[in-house]
């Protein structure tokens, strides 16, 4: 423990605002892999335990994309295209299998596609780690504010998962098609009685959700070391998330995001091997308390 | 035995039951009969501790009962059945009697013992000789024919040697012969085990030929009460039906 | 049911006796580490699923005892003021009174939400076991070896007594669990995982029943944890770690839920692949994740409870049909689910 370095930090601006900038983006990478992760849950009802490979998956399709074409646009759309193909693949021939069946069974498929896909990765890519480096457009100087210094990239970040975040409820708030995906979490019969084919939109959910995981993995590309079991860590806290924010809630993930974002960031000031304690305190305390989550429907 | 008085429930603002109070004697068979959403499985549910009243009182057996949690009004003596026969599906009919039996004899805890315990055997022969399941009590309980699932449903309510048995259409989903051998039967439960019993039902027929008393709910409120040829009669309850089934008309012609 | 009884005893002592005498009759060390492995995880999987098979109840969190057991018992004799039997049942008990405070906690959520704080509190303690340097020696584990001193003359410090005083104990535990599996208590158990919403109208007291079994698997997790920290003479944070409830779940997946002995024949079954896959391939995780897509895609239940459903339903084509599909066979043949 360390909580005098963390209230001298608390205290100093420069410090603060950088620990925030780290807690914010480590926070809205989690908002998108856990709003995917969230998005499939409400509507398909089965917790997509394998939604770390798909963040995997995205880091390492936008990796290749970068090194063969050096754009940074086309790396984040193989990234998020990529995922969200592997995504429809894996609902269709493997997923959509256990629907329906106790939960055990889903975890072990997604268990095994865990195994498998980490493995295919390690077989491609090589084990050790891989960096993509900064894209070019962003290797400009950090900006400052109040003594602390935000990279440019950072502001791009969290500009896009709040972009891609607004789109996201708006899309399902707003659109046609998001009143037949909100119909079809209540009630798949009635959507599949009015002729719409239902288990391709389940596919098209699934996929979208695995784009969401795909493109925070390709944002986290330029930012983090890649190697194959980096979904695992990003799941569990996507769990958390999930949890906290109300599972199926958009809005819930992105506040419990933040939340665990900036735990994380001053967690590793002040107490870094307890960091970890600290988010599933959190977590169990919502459960204890409003099991249904901050803000989820209040039906658990 | 059993007696409510101005029993209220709303449901975020819908009433789902108005004032509603109703008696019923000890030994008595009472038919509860009204449209569909009349609110009866929601009385059920308030008498059987499920769900707690807003306001009211539900005296049972001398005791005003209400907030009683389930568990407790079983513990005190009134179980109830289902509208969709709620079983065990992975266990034998003998097994899950048994296990309902042990359950009523507070012997669930037992650790040490063997199941069967040798003290639930006589009430579990008694019981599927008493439903006529004697001769499927090794079949798992979801291979049963729907007929045979309401009827272990009831058997595992009367595994509870009931004071006040609830049974909540224990013909549904049945075709006309079978519903006529179920109320059969549970006519003949009731005077086996001289049981105090209520039941919802939509078939007036079987209301009629059956039931000592009939109680009619409507939106909520009890419409009328009466005996099977007071109901007949009664020109609130034959309008009520009339706007959506003649059928009792026709029963009272 | 004392003929149930008898012949659990006669199946337990025959169990025992092949478990003293493979080791005996192929004396390589490496198959005696191996078998402690499946009796280990064996033991803790089969807790699990007094839990997971029994009830209904899927936690991820069950390691949490498994480290739990461990960490009691490997501070204790550290500290070398008391003899294994009594460090034993101080880390039995001990573990006992930590599944009873989490367990009042976590058997009141429903299905996903307690696999969720399940979870959190084993990661909750594993984070703790990390933290809490001093004491536990954090991500390092518990080092220095753990003192096996001899009592009742016998002296655990000798690998073949060591390996045949875990066989005896894991046998034991079964024996516990069996009957468990069978009392009145189980069949009630059974009553809630089929239906708990009916079992409380039945009389049952649903959230009391769960929180009873709930302790009891965790007491019989903290035997694995004693048997593993004896073997590996330490304890180490992975131990209460996520990985080691996910693999007790899989080999509960593996070897089947409602075969008694199904999670069993999965840690076996789990070692024997990680054994030889290793030897064969770099590529562990590939073949792994195809078998477990095989078993759950293919079989669709775990390999016992396959073989089991096989059976019964070979013996009830071979029987004449007028006789009801199971009158003698055993309970835990029916698949269920």
């Amino acid at each position: 423990m360390n909580l005098d370095v963390l209230a001298g930090c608390v205290a100093t601006a420069s410090c603060f605002v950088t620990q925030v900038s780290t807690g914010l983006i480590v926070g809205m990478l989690l908002f998108l892999v856990a709003s995917g992760l969230s998005l499939i849950f409400g509507v398909l009802g089965v917790v997509n335990f394998a939604h770390g490979v798909f963040y995997m998956l995205g880091a390492y399709f936008a990796f290749a994309a970068y090194e063969a074409t050096g754009s940074f646009v086309l790396a984040l759309l193989a990234g998020a295209a990529g995922a969200g193909l592997v995504g429809i693949v894996f609902e269709r021939f493997f997923m959509s299998r256990v629907y329906g069946k106790d939960l055990l069974m889903q975890l072990l498929v997604c268990y095994a596609a865990i195994l498998i896909c980490d493995d295919l990765v390690k077989i491609v890519f090589g084990a050790d780690y891989k960096l993509m480096g900064m894209p070019e457009a962003f290797a400009t100087a950090p900006v400052e504010v109040l003594g602390g210094f935000i990279p440019g990239y950072y502001i791009f970040m969290v500009g896009m998962a709040l972009g891609i975040g607004a789109v996201l409820w708006l899309g399902i708030n707003r659109t046609r098609l998001g009143k037949i995906i909100r119909a079809l979490a209540i009630n798949p019969q009635m959507v599949g009685a009015l002729g719409i084919n239902t288990r391709l939109l389940y596919a098209g959910v699934f996929g979208m959700g695995c784009v969401l995981a795909g493109t925070a993995g390709a944002l986290a590309a330029p930012v983090r070391t890649l190697t194959p079991g980096m979904g695992l860590s990003v799941l569990i806290e996507s769990f958390i998330v999930t949890v906290i924010g109300g599972m199926g809630s958009i809005p819930g993930a992105l506040v419990a995001a933040i939340l665990i974002g900036l735990t994380r960031a001053f967690g590793a000031i002040g107490f870094p091997l307890f960091t970890d304690g600290l988010m599933f305190a959190l977590m169990g305390l919502v459960l204890i308390l409003r099991p249904s989550g901050l803000l989820g429907a209040r039906t658990a | 035995m059993l007696t409510v008085e101005n029993l209220q429930k709303s449901f975020g603002g819908v009433q789902a039951t108005r004032d509603v109070s109703l008696a019923f004697p000890a030994g008595s068979l009472t038919a509860i009969i009204g449209p569909n959403g009349a609110g009866k499985t929601t009385f059920f549910n308030l008498i059987s501790g499920q769900i707690r009243p807003d306001a009211g009182r539900v005296v049972f057996d001398g005791e005003d009962v209400v907030g009683r949690s389930s568990l407790e009004m079983v513990r005190r003596g009134m179980a109830r059945a289902f509208q969709v026969a709620s079983l065990f599906p992975s266990l034998t009919v003998r097994e899950a009697l048994t296990a309902a039996v042990t359950a009523h004899q507070r012997r669930s805890w037992s650790l040490l013992a063997r199941f069967p315990l040798g003290q639930s055997r006589a009430r579990v022969e008694e019981l599927l000789e008493l439903l006529g399941l004697g001769a499927k009590a090794e079949l798992v309980s979801s291979s049963l024919s729907h007929g045979d699932q309401k009827l272990l449903d009831i058997g595992l309510a009367l595994a509870m040697d009931p004071k006040v048995l609830l049974l909540d259409e224990p013909t549904a989903g049945m075709g006309p012969d079978e519903r006529w051998r179920m109320i059969e039967k549970v006519h003949h439960l009731w005077q086996a085990k001289s049981l105090t019993m209520i039941f919802i039902e939509h078939d007036m027929d079987i209301v009629f030929k059956y039931a000592q008393a009939v109680h009619v709910l409507k939106y909520g409120a009890v419409l009328a009460q009466g005996t099977p040829a007071e109901i007949r009669r009664n020109q609130d309850v034959i309008d009520a039906y009339l706007g959506t089934d003649h059928h009792l008309a026709e029963g009272a012609a | 049911m004392r003929a149930g009884l008898m012949r659990d005893l006669g199946l337990g002592l025959i169990g025992l006796v092949l478990l003293l005498a493979l080791p005996a009759l192929f004396p390589h060390p490496s198959l005696r580490d191996f078998l402690i492995y499946v009796i280990a995880y064996g033991l803790l999987a089969m807790s699990l699923n007094l839990l997971v098979g029994l009830t209904g109840l899927v936690s991820f969190g069950h390691a949490a005892y498994f480290a739990s057991g461990a960490y009691v018992f490997g501070l204790l004799m550290q500290g070398g003021a008391v003899s294994i039997p009594v460090a034993m049942l101080a880390a039995v008990g001990g573990t006992a009174l930590l599944a009873l405070v989490i367990g009042a906690i976590c058997v009141r959520l429903k299905e996903i939400y307690f696999s969720f704080i399940t979870l959190a509190f084993q990661m909750f303690i594993h984070s703790i076991i990390l933290t809490w340097v001093d004491l536990t020696g954090g991500d390092q584990g518990l080092r220095g070896g753990i003192p096996r001193p001899p009592f009742l003359g016998i002296d655990l410090g000798d690998a073949g007594t060591l390996y045949a005083f875990c066989a005896v104990v894991f046998v034991a535990c079964l024996l516990v669990m069996r009957q468990v599996w069978q009392s009145p208590f189980g069949y009630t158990l059974r009553m809630i995982r089929d239906n708990p919403a009916r079992a409380n109208f039945l009389g049952v007291d649903v959230v009391r029943m769960k929180l009873g079994v709930f302790v009891l698997a965790g007491t019989m997790a903290s035997v694995a944890g004693i048997i593993m920290a004896l073997f590996v003479s330490g304890a180490f944070p992975e131990f209460g770690f996520w990985t080691t409830s996910g693999e007790a779940i899989f080999m509960i997946m593996l070897g089947g839920t409602q075969v008694f002995l199904g999670p069993v024949i999965g840690a076996f079954l789990l070692q024997l692949l990680n054994h030889y896959v290793t030897i064969w391939t770099h590529h562990h995780g590939l073949v792994l994740g195809i078998v477990i897509l095989a078993i759950v895609l293919g079989l669709r239940r775990g390999v016992a409870d396959y073989a089991m459903a096989w059976l019964a339903d070979r013996r009830a084509a071979a029987a004449p049909p007028a006789t009801p599909a199971k009158a003698a066979a055993p309970a835990e043949t029916k698949a269920a689910g």
